[in-house]
């Protein structure tokens, strides 16, 4: 049986167009992913220079499968005080004062259909920096692993967890 | 396929290259990760994605069940019953699960609306409020308030008292509370036998059970307890009782008895009165009811043999309340009170509601211009009350009407002023399930829309009125229930955590005006006709209220298994005689009306009577109800049974004829036989004793087998055996000792169908927990096709998406004879061992875990739907649309609607199958909560949403693998079996067997044999 290939390839290059330029929300986050924040929060200050720990802010990290924001008030609770002037810090006042939660950029972002429960990563010893590197050390927060499923299932392969597809697809 | 090149020079396999990288393409490209929203202020004690739960009471029916919301981020996703609860123990029916669809209807009131220029109009409620002050203030001063009339939906609590308390210091006389689908006349007759309303019946204790057209299981009192008990009752075995159902037609209580008798409507208490021994002879009962004298004076020497027994009865059936009152008072004669009738637990919420007799009085004075004022709260009479009874029309000639619903109904459509009220679950209140017992109600979450509760809606308005303000010193009804709470606040508090309290609700002491005894109505048998004519309320819509639930529209009537549809049910040979098949649409005329519907073709109902379910055919009531079916009520006249006061919906003969005109039944029934599948699978009580044997041997795939060690997750090679190959050999993380652990257990679930009655309140907890989205809905409906548009228009191409579904097959009457039986049965994935889905999959979507489920990757799945093809149970369901994708027209979920939906499970999209998960989800989380506290899952620990919710507790989830979950025992049961155990395919879900009980002394019937593919 004969078919016209090269048309049909070309109405199908026709639909290939069309699911490239429609949307795609079953994709993960890319790795370098780096988008400029509302607010320039700096990690580094933080962590290292004020020594916080991470579940200070993402404080459901270890209870939730949501790690958690911190709410707008829980960074007024220091900074109705501390470093009030600064500019960044008043743009968080700004926030606070207008009863406006902060349009945070999302940087990680599993693809759709996978469950990662931050709380039994966090409770198996896992470091936040294993996925999300070492955000203590950067000033404006990247992505720095792929988050693919390789990715995933080398870990669990190193660290003898289940790996069966309906552990985390479901 | 040849792969010569074809003129342009491009071949076939270039173009599936060209196909490939583009599709690659296509996979890798990246939307943006959206946004992510911090809390202003964190709210107190929750935690982001962990669930807070709330007890409260159910409010969708008056008894009063104990329910616990989960509520997820401010938002409640899912009820569940309260274990704890004494009336309902953990259970919850299907329009209780579905209160969520209430809540978060999308067709509510958007706030209060007042009407101006003969129209409702948004108003804030600052103006509502002034306007409903300034109303009741006038009407108290000018004293026009002693004829103003509140109609309120019948409760039990506090509220009834509270409302009479506002209302008398208006002037406004007593409340009514109205119950359209409470049977008032029996609630009479037992209130005067045993002194309570509405007696526990412990089905337990008794050892026959007769009902004279008491559906118990479908709507006849409180169904989850009664459900509950009669299902501990039947899973005796062999020492339970017999139950034989009386009636013209075989409702889902009807089909759950051994043996039904065909009476002709309104001859009931004839037969009453010759097999209980209170007057009347067999002769004239045989006469009056078509059923032989022979016949009636076995079952009077069996009911006389049998004792305890109990014997129910009906105040709506065509003999009306009489016969209720004989039943009660033979029920006391035999001692039967006390042992199968407990007096002392009555279900309180079902005592004390306005007959219809007062409704019907109502009427009269609204038309004759003496109400100045009516307030209509939680009922909507326009639409319960038959046509015949103008409650409409005369409501309309009301001056002034104030409409509490949340909803846009037929009633709140005719007022002048609506102020919705919250939903329960979003407000306070309280309940008396059983004497002695305080049910709290509280919010579950925020209100979804600018609503306020009734209560506070009155204080308001009575604390505005200087002259009795001082009446009310608490601002708020959660204030005032506090306020008279023994212990006070402190002990509130403290109680809201389990719901429950000892103690009671405040009571009304204002007395309801009398209201003359209704005239004697035209015998049934006097009206003209040459059918009987018989409206029942809907088991999963009850008098239309759970018509705007689209949860509850889906849900296929249990004897029906018909949806989102009305129905004329008439006996095959009748149909066959007036040349009417299956969906030609059927006329229906009595002396105040006619409907017509598509003919259901219906074996349990005698072939000179037509039946037809109420609660569809609204005129509003949003998007899920609007313009869907018939009321059958138009064509019901408005009868008062003269002993009790209530409404007798049966009560005429009606002129049947073939219309014009047929439509598709939209029905989720495959076959109503089995064809000796042996699905539905039943033995007899004598047979319990005899070993199991077939064949001489224990075959394999019998329960007992399929569990054994080294087969609790079989793989393809181990069906094999010996011949299976040595390639596979090896199970790699399937061997039971991989170093992943994964192979260690083996989810698996039981179900005893002799607990099990059909009710498919596990379809719709399984529709909560799963996301699960209808397909029915008129806008849903495929607009290509003529004859396939509107509502439930994909189902008629079987495109519904319940993952369990109930199956209901009769055994017997195949040539029309009224001597069958019905078998229900649970059909999910029964996550095979041995899968025919799993290997026809070409791209790995659907696959075995080694923990023993079945599972279906969403982003795997390309919908090629072989496994459908291949699945021998038929459970799997496939995306044919959007369901889940707002921008699609078959949209599922409009807002709010899927402030519902679960976020632990994926909402499917387009073109991708999915099944029943074992709850997956739940799995998980119990996994993660074990890992997490450092302990090993304790059996039982958690169990899947359909067992958590029925009310028969039929169902039985946990590890096949580890000993001390309960199913291990079950799966060892006499009557466990496999469904196609022939098909080698390993199921993990096994049936336990039904138990017939015959007529003693009778010869086994062959039915009860059939069914089994083996042995004939």
């Amino acid at each position: 049986m004969r078919r016209n290939w090269a048309s049909l390839s070309g109405l199908f290059a026709v639909a290939a167009a069309a699911i490239i330029l429609s949307a795609y929300s079953g994709a993960s986050s890319p790795e370098g992913n780096q988008p400029q924040q509302p607010i320039n929060f700096p990690h580094p200050t933080h962590v290292k220079t004020l020594g916080m720990n991470c579940l200070y802010c993402h404080s459901a990290a270890n209870k939730s499968p949501d790690p958690g924001l911190p709410a707008v008030g829980t960074c007024m609770g220091c900074h109705l005080v501390v470093a009030a002037q600064k500019p960044e810090i008043k743009k968080l006042a700004q926030y606070a004062n207008s009863n406006t939660p902060i349009p945070w950029e999302r940087i990680h972002k599993l693809p759709e259909y996978v469950r990662f429960p931050h709380v039994r990563h966090v409770s198996a010893g896992v470091t936040c920096q294993k996925c999300h590197g070492q955000v203590q050390d950067m000033a404006q927060v990247y992505q720095q692993e792929s988050l693919n499923m390789g990715w995933c299932i080398s870990c669990h392969l190193e660290n003898k967890a289940r790996y069966d597809c309906a552990v985390c697809h479901y | 396929m040849s792969e010569t090149p074809s003129s342009t020079g491009v071949k076939r396999r270039d173009f599936l290259k060209i196909l490939g990288t583009t599709g690659a393409l296509a996979g890798c490209n990246m939307d943006e990760p959206g946004k992510l929203i911090p809390y202003l202020v964190s709210p107190d004690n929750t935690v982001p994605g962990v669930s807070t739960y709330y007890a409260t009471t159910c409010r969708e029916c008056s008894a009063g069940c104990g329910i616990i919301s989960e509520t997820r981020d401010g938002r409640s996703i899912k009820l569940e019953g309260n274990p704890d609860h004494p009336v309902n123990r953990g259970a919850l029916c299907a329009q209780g699960q579905a209160a969520l669809q209430g809540l978060y209807n999308p067709d509510r009131h958007r706030g209060p609306m007042i009407r101006r220029n003969n129209r409702l109009e948004s108003a804030t409620w600052e103006e509502a409020a002034a306007l409903l002050a300034q109303k009741l203030r006038d009407a108290r001063a000018d004293g026009s308030a002693s004829r103003a009339v509140f109609i309120n939906e019948h409760e039990s609590g506090s509220f009834p008292a509270f409302l009479d308390g506002v209302l008398g210091a208006f002037g406004i006389p007593a409340h009514l509370p109205y119950h359209a689908e409470g049977d008032t006349g029996a609630a009479m007759a037992h209130q005067e036998a045993y002194g309570a309303a509405w007696p526990r019946l412990d089905f337990s204790a008794a050892r026959l059970i007769v009902s004279f057209g008491a559906d118990f299981l479908d709507g006849w009192g409180a169904s989850v307890p009664q459900q509950l008990d009669f299902a501990n009752a039947r899973a005796a075995l062999d020492r339970a009782p017999r139950f034989i159902y009386i009636g013209p037609r075989r409702s889902l209580t009807g089909l759950n008895a051994d043996e039904w008798i065909d009476c002709k409507p309104g001859s009931e208490l004839s037969i009453a009165r010759a097999v209980l021994g209170v007057g009347g002879s067999a002769a004239d009962a045989a006469t009056q009811s078509g059923v032989s004298a022979e016949r009636l004076t076995r079952l009077a020497a069996e009911i006389a043999a049998a004792r305890p027994n109990l014997v129910l009865a009906s105040g709506t059936t065509g003999s009306g309340g009489e016969l209720a009152s004989a039943v009660a008072a033979f029920n006391r004669g035999a001692g039967n009170v006390g042992t199968t009738i407990l007096q002392g637990e009555q279900i309180v919420g079902l005592s004390g509601a306005a007959t219809y007799a007062e409704m019907i009085d109502l009427v009269g004075r609204m038309n004759n211009g003496q109400v100045p004022m009516l307030f209509v709260r939680g009922v909507n009479p326009v639409y319960s009350m038959p046509k015949a009874a103008g409650f409409g029309e005369a409501m309309a000639k009301v001056p002034f009407k104030v409409g509490f619903s949340s909803y846009p109904d037929e009633t709140s459509a005719l007022c002048d002023l609506v102020l919705p009220d919250h939903h329960s679950l979003e407000q306070w209140g309280d309940a008396e399930p059983i004497p002695g017992v305080l049910g709290l109600q509280q919010p579950v979450m925020d209100p979804v829309f600018n609503t306020r509760a009734t209560a506070d809606v009155l204080l308001v308005a009575a604390r505005a009125d200087a002259t009795i303000a001082g009446r009310f010193p608490q601002a708020t009804y959660r204030d005032w229930l506090i306020a008279r709470f023994p212990g006070g606040a402190s002990a509130f508090a403290g109680a809201l955590t389990t719901g429950l309290a000892r103690g009671a609700p405040a009571r009304t002491t204002a007395a309801r005006r009398a209201v003359p005894p209704a005239a004697a109505p035209t015998g049934i048998e006097q009206t003209e006709g040459d059918f009987y004519f018989l409206p029942y309320p809907s088991p999963t819509l009850g008098m239309g209220e759970g018509a705007n639930k689209p949860w509850l529209q889906e849900l296929p009537d249990p004897v029906s298994k018909i949806c989102w549809q009305s129905w004329v049910e008439i006996h095959p040979l009748t149909a066959q005689r007036m040349g009417i098949d299956s969906g030609d649409h059927i006329s229906i005329r009595t002396s105040v009306g006619e409907v017509t519907a598509p003919a259901f073709l219906y074996l349990g109902i005698r072939q000179d009577t037509v039946a037809m379910p109420m609660g569809q055919g609204h005129t509003a009531y949003g998007r899920f109800a609007k313009g869907i079916g018939v009321n059958a009520l138009d064509a019901a006249p408005s009868v008062l049974d003269p002993r009790t006061g209530s409404f007798l919906p049966v009560a005429t003969k009606a002129r049947v004829t073939k219309a014009a005109g047929h439509s598709r039944l939209v029905t989720t029934e495959g076959s109503a036989r089995q064809h000796g599948r042996g699905i539905a699978r039943a033995m007899l009580a004598s047979e319990l004793g005899t070993p199991k044997v077939e064949h001489g041997h224990e075959f394999m795939g019998d329960a007992s087998h399929a569990f054994l060690p080294g087969l609790r997750a079989p793989v393809a090679n181990d069906a094999q055996g010996e011949l299976g190959s040595d390639l596979s050999a090896s199970k790699g993380m399937y061997a039971p000792d991989h170093w992943s652990g994964m192979a260690k257990r083996r989810w698996a679930m039981t179900i005893d169908l002799a607990r099990c009655t059909g009710c498919s309140a596990c379809m719709t907890a399984c529709y909560a927990e799963n996301n699960i989205p209808t397909v029915g809905a008129p806008h849903q409906g495929p607009q290509l096709f003529p004859d396939r548009t509107g509502a439930g228009a994909n189902i008629t191409r079987s495109r519904e998406m319940t993952w369990i579904r109930i199956e209901r097959y009769f055994e017997g009457g195949e040539h029309g004879e009224n001597e069958f039986e019905a078998r229900f049965i649970p059909m999910l994935c029964q996550h095979c061992g041995n899968a025919p889905c799993e290997p026809v999959c070409p791209v790995y979507a659907t696959y075995h875990a080694p923990d023993g489920l079945n599972i279906q990757v969403y982003n795997r799945c390309v919908g090629t739907r072989y496994c459908s093809n291949n699945c021998p149970y038929k459970v799997r369901y496939f995306n044919w649309f959007g369901y889940g994708e707002p921008d699609r027209p078959q949209y599922a979920f409009p807002e709010p609607l899927n402030w519902q939906l679960n976020p632990d499970v994926t909402v499917r999209s387009k073109g991708v199958m999915e099944k029943c998960t074992f709850c997956v989800q739940r799995i998980r989380e119990a996994e993660n909560r074990a890992t997490v506290e450092k302990r090993a899952m304790q059996p039982d620990e958690f169990t899947v949403a359909c067992a958590q919710a029925c009310p028969s507790r039929a169902i039985t989830f946990g590890d096949a693998a580890e000993a001390g979950w309960a199913v291990n025992e079950l799966i060892e049961d006499r009557r466990a079996y496999h469904v196609f155990e022939e098909l080698n395919t390993f199921t993990a879900v096994v049936y336990l067997q039904k138990v017939n009980h015959p007529a003693p002394g009778s010869p086994a019937p062959a039915a009860a044999a059939a069914g089994v593919p083996h042995g004939e």
